[in-house]
């Protein structure tokens, strides 16, 4: 049995996205459970944090999610780590402190509008950590999307956010029940509270996927953004 | 089915040419254009990656800043970023309010360009010399550049003269007088002194005192961030004639032993010079309309090239010489694309792209992923090396030297296009003012 700490659930499309960390002798690695017939979980009832017990088969996935792992039997949750320590777990597994050494593979950009993407066969891994010196979300168009900066100061724009939780939050604020002008008051406090609640949060941290190859590209996403929005903060707004 | 909110026009509108133009750069040039009404995402025409790119790409080309946030809570449909494009503060001319749009644009006064001049440093060094002075292997600027010689500034020659120079001829080819001057906007990349450039410009030239002078900053993209300034003074009346100058000498900064060859040999030392006036000034005719400008910043690359000073006087210098390549063409190519999808000018009808000019093998695969013939780019980069600010001006210069050999009616639209540490970039058109 291998325990893997949970740290990303990520929604694509109907399904979910799972990845969490597994002690390797001194390392800490980043790993994809995948159930044998897809690459996703239409159901997983668990949370960031948690502690699963589980049996991983290698799975010969392709490049550049060299993460994937066959699970071959239900999730047995052992125990939960609080937030802050679960980031201190992600920060020693897999980080980058600039564009190129995210999957240690020149990033591009779209070059008919916007979005970053990888090359399937350069990109080393699909998933990576990174603090950043400024982030923001946006609704565009009905879409959420994130702009970062990074510590080399590079610029990350219009990437999708697929974190479950935050999109939950997003989808929450915007319920008919929240009364008028929602998109209006989200805005706001995208632009105001959320700011300072994450950027002055001791363990702010992200971490960026790359999408499977779609057309023979990889692209850029937010996959986890901590902290995690509480329910507490739809009330402020 | 027909939706009172989205009119249909007999007549094209140019809100719609854009819509639908930045719809097939997305769905691909063949893909037919979907009804007003069409949820874009529900039928999976395009999948939300897409979706959002395609507006970016209207709002890049639309000179829109927030088109995303007026179309949530709204179908992803092509009529709906219409209609949000026309509720946007876009000032692109459409067939239904063009009586509106010709009242606000006839407030503005047009800025026409009315004389340029570019001069070179007056060293002119093949590129092997300066192989051999950086210590790298001779013939490895012309080989992998495609550099042939660099202009460098000679002894007594510096961005001042250089500056003062360039402007001189252009306002001899103007027939315009130096008190004439309302604003001088000056850039460059290596000047740092104080006085600033404008201001000992302002000295030099002998203008009226209370002629401006400012000084613009952006590197490679110094030239159309001074343009856009000469063309907001004039547009909000706040001058009838602006001279905007560009000046850069490298040779005394980028210096072997301070930095690598692969970077300092690149550049060589120039200047140029424009005269702006108002469309509505008395005795303006002729020259070339300034068109509308895109500008922005791709940070992405911001780590592609840093130039810093450090303690000991030496120059820190970053430069990633691929990844700036491949973003330098990348970039251009979409401030190209953007120019020709706003201005509606198609880039076969232009008669010449005054552009940066990083090196002359970019200009070459420039030319080539734009589908120009590279003749269209002036050889500024090849005879001279990068001239910084100054660069983007000669090739300017250049381009409208050429056009003026050509009768009135035969002088084709120019585009502009320029990058800079940040990756800053911007674009923009001039049309003749025939």
């Amino acid at each position: 049995m291998t325990k893997l700490l949970i740290t990303e659930i990520t929604r694509m499309g109907p399904a979910f996205c799972v990845i969490g960390l597994q002690r390797e002798q001194q390392k800490i690695q980043s790993i994809r459970p995948v159930p044998s017939s897809a690459n996703g979980w239409m159901y997983f009832p668990h949370h960031r944090g948690d502690i699963l017990e589980c049996a991983l088969a290698p799975f010969p996935g392709a490049k550049p999610h060299i993460e994937d792992r066959v699970s071959t039997c239900s999730f047995e949750k052992s125990s939960t780590l609080p937030e802050a320590e679960t980031v201190s777990y992600l920060r020693k597994a897999e980080m980058a402190q600039s564009l190129p050494d995210l999957f240690d593979c020149p990033i591009h950009e779209n070059k008919k509008g916007s979005g970053l993407f990888a090359m399937p066969h350069q990109a080393k891994r699909s998933i990576c950590g990174c603090e950043t010196q400024n982030l923001r979300l946006e609704l565009c168009a009905n879409e959420l999307r994130a702009t970062l900066a990074l510590p080399s100061e590079e610029a990350l724009r219009d990437l999708p956010v697929v974190d479950r939780d935050w999109r939950d939050f997003i989808e929450a604020s915007l319920s008919p029940g929240r009364g008028a002008n929602r998109v209006a008051r989200l805005d706001r406090f995208l632009n105001s509270q959320f700011h300072y609640k994450i950027m002055s949060c001791p363990h702010h941290f992200i971490r960026l996927g790359l999408t499977r190859p779609f057309h023979d590209l990889c692209w850029l996403m937010l996959d986890t953004l901590f902290p995690l929005p509480r329910p507490e903060w739809l009330e402020e707004f | 089915m027909n939706d009172s909110r989205f009119p249909l026009s007999s007549k094209k509108d140019s809100r719609r040419r854009l819509v639908e133009d930045c719809f097939r750069r997305e769905a691909g040039s063949v893909a037919s254009i979907p009804g007003d009404t069409i949820d874009l995402i529900e039928t999976g025409i395009l999948d939300s990656m897409a979706w959002v790119s395609f507006l970016r790409a209207v709002e890049t080309a639309g000179g829109v800043s927030d088109l995303g946030s007026g179309l949530n809570e709204r179908s992803a449909s092509l009529g709906e970023v219409l209609a949000a494009l026309r509720n946007s503060a876009s000032d692109i001319s459409s067939a239904d309010d063009a009586s509106l749009i010709q009242k606000i644009s006839s407030s503005r006064t047009k800025a026409v360009l009315i004389g340029s001049s570019a001069v070179l440093g007056s060293r002119l060094l093949p590129s092997e010399e300066v192989d051999r002075a950086f210590g790298m292997p001779v013939g490895k600027l012309r080989r992998r550049a495609g550099i042939e010689s660099l202009a460098y500034a000679a002894e007594g020659e510096n961005e001042l003269t250089l500056a003062a120079k360039a402007a001189q001829e252009a306002l001899r080819a103007a027939s315009c007088g130096a008190q004439q001057l309302d604003w001088i906007v000056a850039t460059s990349e290596t000047h740092h002194d104080y006085p600033s450039l404008s201001a000992q410009f302002h000295s030099r030239l002998l203008v009226r005192e209370n002629c401006g002078a400012l000084d613009v900053g952006g590197a490679c993209l110094g030239l159309l961030n001074a343009l856009v300034v000469a063309q907001s003074l004039i547009g909000s009346g706040q001058a009838q004639t602006v001279a905007v100058v560009t000046a850069d000498v490298h040779s005394r900064t980028l210096t072997p032993g301070r930095v690598a060859g692969e970077f300092g040999g690149l550049f060589g030392d120039g200047a140029s010079a424009f005269l702006l006036r108002g469309a509505n000034s008395l005795g303006t005719t002729g020259g070339y309309l300034l068109g509308e400008f895109i500008f922005g910043c791709a940070g992405q690359y911001a780590a592609a090239i840093r130039v810093s000073d450090a303690k000991d006087g030496s120059l820190n210098v970053q430069f990633d010489g691929e990844a700036l390549s491949r973003a330098a063409i990348t970039r251009m190519e979409k401030v190209l694309a953007s120019v020709e999808l706003r201005s509606g000018i198609p880039r076969g009808s232009v008669g010449g792209f005054a552009t940066h000019q990083p090196n002359p093998r970019l200009v070459a695969l420039l030319a080539k992923q734009c589908g120009v013939s590279p003749g269209a780019f002036p050889p500024v980069a090849r005879t001279s090396g990068n001239l910084g600010s100054s660069t983007c001006g000669a090739a300017l210069h250049e381009t409208l030297r050429s056009a003026s050999k050509q009768v009135s009616g035969d002088r084709r639209p120019i585009f502009l296009a320029s990058l800079g540490p940040g990756l800053l970039f911007g674009g923009g058109w001039l049309t003749p003012n025939d």
